[in-house]
């Protein structure tokens, strides 16, 4: 498991990241979501050792991470790139070997993995000759270079098509499922919502949200719609209850009292008939957006 | 699928980081060294380079040692009354120019002569003139007939006076001689190490500037693309600037060296031969004051490279260092007497003054070593000072960075 303790990072003046906790746990993915400048890229540049910490820590397996723990973390870097001009053969050899692998071991794996993504016969093009799909798929294998213990992506989703995007939950999936905790930042959120098993937001430098997405959505106030054989409008009189929009037959109320939806629900049914009584769960893109306002 | 993540139940994310790894890749800064070298060595544009400028040199050694390998064949016309004083030309010409050859060709009369010299065939014609010899040609210039000419004409006028008079050449030139002795060489040996000093001083202009650039381009290649980061990820930055360093110094060198070879075994073809053994010393002192001073600003090329965004602004932030270039550059060629003296102590200026000084000779024993001493701990400083800016701006993105900038910034 991957801790995030108070982690503070200021430029001059400005706070980039302010005190920001969370926990990426094994074999989980977690989504890091925030607008732009809210300091995910910071953050993230903080776990991997890139850029230095001013205050705060990063926890590995439960003690201090140390240089050595992050060479084995996949990383990929937000505006992702390798070497242009490099036959892409060649230069993941050479990360794979940056990261502490043998020449013979880097090889194999690269060619297993060129393979795996339909790129086995253009290891020996040039980069910027591959399409931006296939530079995509090369900046994936980079990162994933040598198995990587934990792995940290920084928008690793941008800019592909969907049927990358598949290839590429499909093998940050197996990667979790063999434990690996994966902590990556969209600004997606349908596909943060399809894959994340947590949820961290941010904004202005600080942690807003943290949690699954079951959590997230069931936290704060909870909300009811209640939906009436007749006219709705004695809802307002009831205590305890805040009603959020009335049209008609139909209620939208917020729960200000714990146990008012019970009588709010008993006085439905005295009246008449109800049709619906539901638990309204905001989306998540309406929790982000709270959240970050 | 092969590639599954740990396929071995026990190697849970606790114990991944795999202790053979770590044993069993070689060292980061070598890694880096050996890419820097191969990417280079086997882009096509360096191979063109290097090829063309050796072709250059060996063309141009060629042509030197062919022009003077070269001799001259004049046919030399003369009417009767002055056949004798051309064959004393003809037998007196290898002791002047031993690259002229002179046949007499004797004619029957001045009328003859000047058909002969129309019809080309004969070069001059030599001819009694009122106060002497005249050495009549048809339009182009003979000089080293009329030089030849010349010396022979008056040694045998000379003598026959001297005869006349009742002594000899030597008595009439008794006490006249006028020999050259030089304190700092003879002048031919002073103008080879004037041309050879140009050289050195050029050859590390060049490599400085060329290699210089190329390092700082590839920094700014690896930071504009954000596989810096993927790198600092997994090495110290501290490796990355001592790979690259490293790497191109050894190319600079190497190519350096084909250059040197290649120009000191041509010489050997040449008229200059005798001077190969006494360049090799100097050579040798070059190669060294090579190597300190083109680490010394290698590191700085490489911060230069850092501090900027992007490929544009490497312009303004290599300005400092072009400069310093030029000021190495034309203080390496134009500095004498006691600045040139100064200068050859003063890193990294002493980088290509020194080597002059002693090609130029007249220098104390100890001189080039407290040079090259100073050198070497200029290049320590350098490096140091290099290493802390290069780690602290290499990862600044966003614009240009200020030298203070990436001095004072936390990491």
């Amino acid at each position: 498991m991957l801790e995030i303790r108070e982690l503070t990072r200021r430029f001059g003046d400005k706070t980039a990241v302010d005190r920001v906790s969370f926990e990426v746990p094994a074999g989980q993915m977690t989504g890091f979501v925030g607008a732009n400048g809210a300091g995910k890229t910071t953050t993230m540049r903080m776990v991997m050792g890139v850029l230095g910490i001013d205050e705060g820590e990063v926890l590995w397996q439960g003690r201090p991470i140390t240089r050595l723990d992050r060479r084995t973390f996949g990383y990929m870097p937000e505006e992702r790139g390798l070497y242009p001009k490099q036959p892409v053969l060649d230069q993941l050899v050479y990360v794979a070997q940056l990261k502490g692998m043998s020449r013979v071991e880097a090889r194999a794996q690269v060619q297993e993995l060129l393979e795996r993504f339909g790129l086995g016969e253009r290891g020996g093009e040039h980069l910027e000759k591959l399409s931006l799909g296939n530079q995509q798929r090369v900046q994936i294998i980079a990162s994933v270079l040598p198995r990587p213990a934990a792995l940290i992506l920084d928008e690793p989703f941008s800019g592909l098509d969907p049927i990358a995007v598949d290839s590429m939950v499909d093998l940050l999936r197996e990667y979790t499922r063999a434990g690996v905790p994966v902590l990556f930042s969209s600004h997606q959120l349908d596909l943060v919502e399809r894959l994340c098993d947590r949820l961290v937001v941010l904004a202005h430098g600080r942690r807003v949200a943290a949690g699954t997405v079951t959590e997230l959505r069931d936290a704060g106030v909870p909300r009811f719609r209640l939906v009436l054989g007749g006219d709705a409008g004695w809802v307002r009189d009831l205590r305890g209850l805040e009603v959020l929009d009335l049209d008609g037959t139909t209620a939208l109320v917020e729960v200000r009292q714990d146990g008012a939806e019970q009588h709010l629900i008993a006085e439905a049914t005295s009246r008449g008939h109800v049709h619906e009584f539901v638990r309204v769960r905001p989306a998540l893109s309406e929790i982000y957006r709270e959240a970050t306002a | 699928m092969t590639t599954a993540p740990n396929p071995d139940p026990n190697a849970g994310p606790s114990r991944h980081p795999d202790a053979s790894r770590e044993r069993g890749g070689d060292a980061p800064w070598l890694l880096v060294t050996r890419r820097e070298i191969v990417s280079r060595i086997t882009d096509k544009s360096f191979l063109i380079g290097t090829v063309l400028m050796v072709a250059m040199l060996v063309g141009f050694i060629g042509f030197t040692a062919w022009q003077e390998e070269r001799t001259s064949e004049v046919t030399l016309g003369a009417t009767p009354e002055a056949v004798a004083m051309a064959e004393a030309v003809a037998a007196g010409a290898p002791e002047v120019d031993d690259k002229v050859e002179v046949t007499v060709e004797e004619l029957a009369d001045d009328a003859a002569a000047e058909d002969a010299l129309r019809e080309d065939e004969v070069d001059a014609w030599l001819h009694p003139a009122d106060d002497g010899w005249q050495l009549t040609s048809e339009s182009s210039e003979q000089d080293a007939l009329t030089e030849v000419t010349r010396a022979v004409v008056r040694q045998q006028v000379l003598t026959e006076n001297a005869a006349g008079a009742g002594t000899s050449v030597e008595a009439l030139e008794a006490g006249s001689a006028v020999s050259t002795d030089f304190l700092r060489g003879d002048a031919e040996k002073a103008a080879v190490a004037q041309a050879v000093g140009f050289v050195f001083v050029f050859l590390f202009y060049f490599a400085a500037l060329v290699f210089g650039m190329q390092l700082a381009s590839s920094v700014i290649e690896e930071k504009q693309s954000r596989i810096v980061e993927i790198i600092a990820a997994a090495i110290p930055l501290r490796h990355l600037l001592a790979g690259k360093v490293l790497g191109n110094t050894a190319l600079a060198m190497i190519q350096l060296l084909v250059y040197l070879v290649v120009g000191l075994v041509g010489l050997a073809f040449t008229s200059y031969k005798s001077y190969v053994p006494d360049l090799s010393g100097p050579t040798v002192w070059f190669v060294l004051f090579f190597l300190a001073g083109f680490v010394a600003l290698a590191c700085l090329w490489a911060v230069a490279g850092s501090l900027a965004s992007r490929t544009e602004d490497l312009q303004a932030t290599s300005t400092p260092l072009t400069m310093l270039m030029l000021v190495m550059f034309f203080g390496g060629i134009s500095l004498d007497g006691r600045g040139q003296v100064i200068a050859s102590f003063v890193p990294p200026v002493s980088a290509v003054v020194m080597p002059k000084r002693i090609l130029a000779g007249g220098v104390e024993w100890w001189e080039p070593l407290l040079a090259l001493g100073l050198l070497a701990a200029f290049a320590v400083v350098t490096v140091a000072i290099g290493e802390r800016l290069y780690r602290r701006a290499l990862l600044q993105t966003g614009g240009r960075v200020t030298l203070r900038q990436a001095w004072s910034t936390a990491e």
